[in-house]
C-alpha cells in the first residue's frame, strides 16, 4: 500500500478540523509579486500539515493552509507554459459559459450577481484558510497574520468567515458533514466500501482506475526548480501537483424561511393546520437523514432522536425499491453507495467511489437551527462549501450536474435534487418534483423551488507545503 | 415492427463556399436553440440529425490521409421507416433547408434543376452505408415515443388525482386501465406493443460460431500483439494538454439541456489484418446489437439513443455518432466503466489509440489518456437536432414498459410493480 507523505500535503484535505470552531477564508490579491513571494517565503513553514498530532503533543489552538487560483499562480510569476500543465477547469475557473451551464449557475445565482470570483468581481489570487479553536483566538491569529501581508504587496479583497453550529448543523437544520471517504493509506480505516484510492484526492498517487490523475506536470525551469519532485515517469519534468489538490469553495445562501414554508405547506393537516412532525418528515425524506443525522434508509418512519452519525449502510439490500429513502433525497443522490442506477451491489460501490469528494463545509451567518417553527434566521444565512477531489471534472462537477442538476436519475423524470438541483424559473411547460416513492402508488411533491442561491465560488490549486515554499521562489 | 434506421450523406463542399455554409449551418444552429424546429418536426419521423464538416484545413483538428482532399460534410439522422422514403420527404416537406444547404456543395442541382427527383438523386449518390448501429428502443417509432410519454403523464395525473385507500393494486390497475381505454386519445391503446426481446438462441448460435472460430482467433490475436501492438504509436496526451481553442469550441455546443451528441473521426491502423480485425468486430458487435443489446444499454450504458459507426473512404475512416443523455464526462465515463473492453476492440485498430494489449485490453482503461483521446479526436457538430430533449432513454423504455402494463390483464404483484413505475 502506498503511504502518503503527510508532513508535504497540507492539513485541510485529510483533517476537518474540527476542533476548529471559527474560520475565516481571507480571499488576497497580490499586487506586488516580489513582496509577495518574499511573505510566502516566511509563511510556508506555518502551514499545517497532514501529519497526525502526536498523542503527548499539546493541541494546538489554530492551523493555517493556503491554496491559489490560476491567476494567482502566474500573479506571483509561474510562467505560462508551466500554467498550461494545470487541468482545464482549474485554469478556466469556475465562470465559463459552459460551466454555467453544467453548474446551473443561473437566474440569482448568476455569476454576473456573484460576490466574489464572478467576470465583475475583484480578481481572487489566494485564499488564506485560517482557522482557530474558538472566534476569537482565530480573530486573533489573523490579525497577527494581516500586520505581516498588510505592507507585503497583497491586497485583502474579502474575507468569509465560517463556523460550526451546534451538534454541527447546517441552517436548514440537519447534521451535516457526516459521510467522507476514508483514504487509502492516511492512517484513518474504514469500511472498505467507503474506502477510496489517495489519487482522487491527491495528486501523485493512484486513483480509483489504478491510474495517476492528471497532475501538473511543469518543464519550464524556474525558481528553486529542486525543490520540485520529478515526474515519476521519468520524464525529467517536475511534478507541481504531487501531494497537492484541488480545492472548490461555493458560498451558498440557504434561504430557511423558504425550506421550512414549503415542508409546512405540502404536510398540513386536513383542516390546514400545521403538522410540525409531518413537515420533519417530508424535509428528512429530500435530504435522507433525518435532523440528528440518523439515516432515514435505517429509520424510515421516526427520527430515533438520539444523534445519529452512522454512515456504514447502503441501499442494495433493504431499499432498493426507495420504499424508505426515496431515490430523490439528498444524500442518495449524491452518493449512491451499492444501489448505483441498476447495477448489481459490489458494481455499485465501484462506480460510486469513483465520484467521491471530500467535503469542509462551514456555516455563514448567525448561529440559527431551522425547523418547522423556527424558519426565519436574522440577516443572510448559509454554507461555505468546499470540497476537494484531485479531477475537478469527474468528482465536483460530477456530482453537480449528473447528480444533483439532472433530473432523470433512476426511474425519475423531472425530479432534481431538492436541495442543490432546482431551478430557480422553470420553462412553460417543464415540471420539478419530488417523488416518495410508496406502495400501492408513489406520492409526488411538486413544485420545487430552489432553496439556495451561490453567492461567490472559484476552483483553487492547494498546494504540498514543498511547493509553496518554491512558489515563494518564482519572484525572489 | 417500423424499424428505426440511420442515414449517413457525405457530400464535398464547394472550395469558395466554407464560410458561406458555416454561416448557414450556424444560423440553424441557433435556430435550433431558440427552439425552432418546425421544419424537422414537419417530417414527422426524425429523432436526431445533424450536420458535421470533415476535412476543413481550419475548424477541424484531424489530419486526413491524403492531404489535398476536399471539406466535406456528413448528415446523418435516426429515423422511422425505409430509406427511400425519408430522402423523399428531406426532399419535399425540407426542400428548402436541403437547398439552402446543399447549394454549397459540389454537384448539386442548380435552381432551375431542383425537383424533388434531382435532390433525391444528388443525396441519394452520397448515401453511406453504415457499418454497425445501435437503438436504445428498437422499434418506437416518434409517434410511439410521443403518444406513450403523453399516457405516462395522464397515468401520473389520474393517480395523483384519485383517492386509493383501502384498493388493491390489482384494483388500482383495473380501474386506471378502465379510465385511459374510455379516452379518445388514446385510441391507439388497442394496438399491442412490440417490444424486442433477448434472442437466446440467437446467442447460443452466435456462442458456438465463436468456439467454432477460436482455433483462428486466438493466433490471430497473438499476431496483433506481437506484431502489430508492440509497434504501434501510442496516444500519450492528457485532457490538460489538448489544444484549448478546440476544447472550447467542443463544450460551446454541450450541456445546452440534458441530452447530449458526439461526433469522432478516426484513422484506420494501416494493413489487411487490422482491417480484418475491426470488420470481425463490428460484425461481432452487431450480433451482439440485434440479440442482446435491444432492451435499452449498450454493454451496459443505459443512457445511450442511438449510436453508429460508419466506415468511408475506402475503409480508411472511422466516423462514430452518438446520441446521449447526460455530460460528456458522465458518459465516456459510463464507456470505461462499462464497456472497455468493446471500445478498445474496435479503437485499438485505429492509429494513435492509448496502449492495447491482445486487442481488448490496456486501451480505454487507461482512464486519463482515453478521455484525452476521446476529446481529441472529437469533431464540432455545427447542427444538431433532438425530437425529445426531456426524455431519458431510460424514460422511453419505461413508457413503453408502463403501456405494456397497463394493457394487461396483471397479478396483485405484477400490479404493484406496474404502478412502481409511474
Amino acid at each position: 500500500m502506498e503511504l502518503l507523505e503527510l508532513n508535504d500535503i497540507q492539513g485541510y484535505v485529510i483533517r476537518g478540523y474540527s476542533d476548529m470552531l471559527y474560520s475565516r477564508f481571507v480571499l488576497l490579491e497580490v499586487k506586488d509579486p516580489k513582496a509577495s513571494c518574499k511573505w510566502l517565503g516566511q509563511l510556508w513553514p506555518e502551514l499545517t500539515n497532514a501529519e497526525p498530532t502526536p498523542f503527548e503533543a499539546p493541541r494546538k489552538d489554530t492551523q493555517l493552509n493556503i491554496a491559489f487560483t490560476a491567476n494567482g499562480l502566474v500573479h506571483l510569476g509561474l510562467k505560462r507554459d508551466n500554467l498550461k500543465a494545470f487541468c482545464a477547469p482549474f485554469r478556466e475557473g469556475m465562470v465559463t459559459p459552459h460551466r454555467t451551464r453544467l453548474m446551473g449557475d443561473f437566474d440569482s445565482s448568476d455569476p454576473l450577481l456573484w460576490r466574489w470570483g464572478g467576470p465583475k468581481n475583484e480578481n481572487v489570487h489566494i485564499v488564506l484558510l485560517v482557522f482557530g479553536k474558538d472566534e476569537n483566538t482565530c480573530l486573533n491569529y489573523y490579525e497577527k497574520l494581516k500586520q505581516v501581508y498588510d505592507d507585503k504587496g497583497l491586497q485583502e479583497i474579502k474575507y468569509l468567515d465560517g463556523k460550526t453550529l451546534p451538534e454541527n448543523k447546517e441552517h436548514f437544520g440537519f447534521r451535516d458533514g457526516i459521510s467522507q471517504p476514508v483514504i487509502k493509506g492516511s492512517g484513518r480505516v474504514g469500511s472498505p466500501d467507503n474506502t477510496v484510492n489517495p489519487g482522487e484526492f491527491i495528486l501523485g498517487y493512484k486513483n480509483n482506475y489504478n491510474v495517476y490523475p492528471d497532475s501538473p506536470v511543469i518543464d519550464h525551469e524556474q525558481g528553486e526548480w529542486n525543490l520540485l519532485p520529478p515526474d515519476t515517469d521519468g520524464s525529467g519534468k517536475k511534478d507541481i501537483g504531487r501531494n497537492g489538490t484541488y480545492l472548490v469553495i461555493r458560498q451558498l445562501q440557504q434561504d430557511v424561511d423558504a425550506f421550512w414554508s414549503y415542508m409546512n405547506d405540502n404536510s398540513k393537516n386536513d383542516d390546514g393546520t400545521l403538522n410540525t412532525d409531518e413537515s420533519v418528515k417530508l424535509a428528512s425524506k429530500m435530504i435522507g437523514r433525518w435532523p440528528n443525522g440518523a439515516p432515514v434508509t435505517l429509520f424510515p418512519d421516526k427520527d430515533p432522536v438520539l444523534i445519529n452519525d452512522f454512515n456504514d449502510f447502503g441501499y442494495a439490500k433493504n431499499d432498493k425499491d426507495g420504499l424508505k429513502c426515496p431515490f430523490g433525497s439528498h444524500i442518495r443522490r449524491s452518493n449512491p453507495r451499492d444501489n448505483f442506477e441498476d447495477n448489481k451491489r459490489k458494481e455499485s460501490l465501484l462506480l460510486s467511489n469513483r465520484h467521491r469528494i471530500i467535503r469542509r463545509g462551514r456555516m455563514y451567518g448567525e448561529t440559527h437551527v431551522g425547523s418547522p417553527t423556527n424558519k426565519t434566521p436574522n440577516g443572510e444565512v448559509g454554507i461555505i462549501f468546499n470540497c476537494f477531489n484531485a479531477d475537478i471534472n469527474r468528482q465536483f462537477e460530477f456530482i453537480q450536474f449528473a447528480w444533483l442538476n439532472y433530473p432523470m436519475n433512476k426511474q425519475l423524470y423531472n425530479d432534481p435534487d431538492p436541495v442543490l438541483g432546482a431551478k430557480e424559473n422553470t420553462t412553460l411547460d417543464e415540471q420539478q418534483n419530488f417523488t416518495i416513492q410508496a406502495c400501492p402508488v408513489n406520492k409526488t411533491v411538486k413544485g420545487l423551488p430552489r432553496f439556495v442561491t451561490v453567492k461567490g465560488g472559484g476552483y483553487f490549486f492547494f498546494p504540498a507545503v514543498s511547493v509553496v515554499r518554491f512558489l515563494a521562489s518564482l519572484s525572489a | 415492427m417500423t424499424k428505426q434506421n440511420a442515414l449517413t450523406i457525405i457530400t464535398p463542399i464547394a472550395k469558395d463556399k466554407y464560410d458561406d455554409l458555416f454561416e448557414y449551418l450556424k444560423k440553424i444552429r441557433l435556430e435550433l436553440e431558440a427552439n425552432q424546429h418546425e421544419q424537422f418536426e414537419d417530417i414527422g419521423t426524425i429523432h436526431y440529425c445533424r450536420w458535421v464538416v470533415i476535412d476543413h484545413p481550419h475548424r477541424t483538428y484531424h489530419h486526413t490521409t491524403d492531404e489535398s482532399v476536399k471539406a466535406k460534410l456528413v448528415f446523418t439522422s435516426n429515423y422511422d421507416g425505409p430509406k427511400n422514403e425519408q430522402i423523399k420527404d428531406l426532399c419535399t416537406k425540407a426542400a428548402n433547408v436541403i437547398d439552402a444547404i446543399y447549394c454549397y456543395c459540389e454537384g448539386y442541382p442548380i435552381p432551375s434543376e431542383r425537383t424533388p427527383e434531382s435532390r433525391v438523386a444528388y443525396l441519394d449518390k452520397h448515401f453511406v452505408k453504415t457499418t454497425a448501429f445501435y437503438q436504445g428502443s428498437p422499434g418506437r417509432t416518434l409517434n410511439q415515443i410521443r403518444n406513450e410519454e403523453n399516457l405516462r403523464n395522464t397515468l401520473k395525473k389520474i393517480i395523483e388525482n384519485g383517492k386509493w385507500d383501502n384498493m388493491s393494486c390489482k384494483q388500482i390497475h383495473g380501474k386506471i386501465k378502465h379510465e385511459v381505454f374510455a379516452m379518445p386519445e388514446f385510441s391507439w391503446l388497442k394496438e399491442k406493443a412490440q417490444v424486442p426481446t433477448v434472442n437466446y438462441f440467437g446467442l447460443i448460435g452466435l456462442g458456438i460460431i465463436l468456439l467454432a472460430l477460436l482455433p483462428l482467433i486466438i493466433p490471430f490475436v497473438l499476431i496483433i500483439h506481437f506484431f502489430y501492438e508492440k509497434n504501434d504509436e501510442v496516444f500519450m496526451l492528457k485532457r490538460s494538454q489538448l489544444r484549448e481553442g478546440q476544447m472550447k469550441l467542443l463544450e460551446s455546443y454541450e450541456d445546452l439541456n440534458y441530452q447530449n451528441q458526439f461526433s469522432q473521426l478516426v484513422v484506420m491502423k494501416k494493413g489487411m489484418v487490422r482491417l480484418i480485425a475491426i470488420k470481425a468486430l463490428f460484425a461481432f458487435a452487431n450480433a451482439l446489437i440485434r440479440n442482446l443489446f435491444v432492451t435499452g444499454k449498450l454493454m451496459g450504458i443505459p443512457t445511450i439513443h442511438f449510436a453508429r459507426w460508419v466506415m468511408f473512404d475506402d475503409n480508411k475512416r472511422v466516423l462514430f455518432f452518438s446520441n446521449f443523455d447526460g455530460s460528456w464526462q458522465q458518459y465516456l465515463g459510463d464507456f470505461i466503466d462499462k464497456s472497455g473492453w468493446g471500445l478498445t476492440g474496435i479503437f485499438s485498430n485505429t492509429t494513435n489509440f492509448p496502449k492495447t494489449n491482445f486487442l481488448l485490453t490496456g486501451g480505454a482503461y487507461d482512464e486519463e489518456h482515453f478521455l484525452a483521446w476521446s476529446r481529441s479526436t472529437e469533431i464540432p457538430t455545427e447542427v444538431w437536432y433532438d425530437a425529445y430533449p426531456h426524455l431519458s432513454i431510460k424514460n422511453v423504455n419505461n413508457n413503453t414498459r408502463i403501456r405494456t402494463m397497463l394493457t394487461q390483464s396483471l397479478s396483485e404483484q405484477c400490479a404493484q410493480d406496474f404502478l412502481k413505475i409511474i
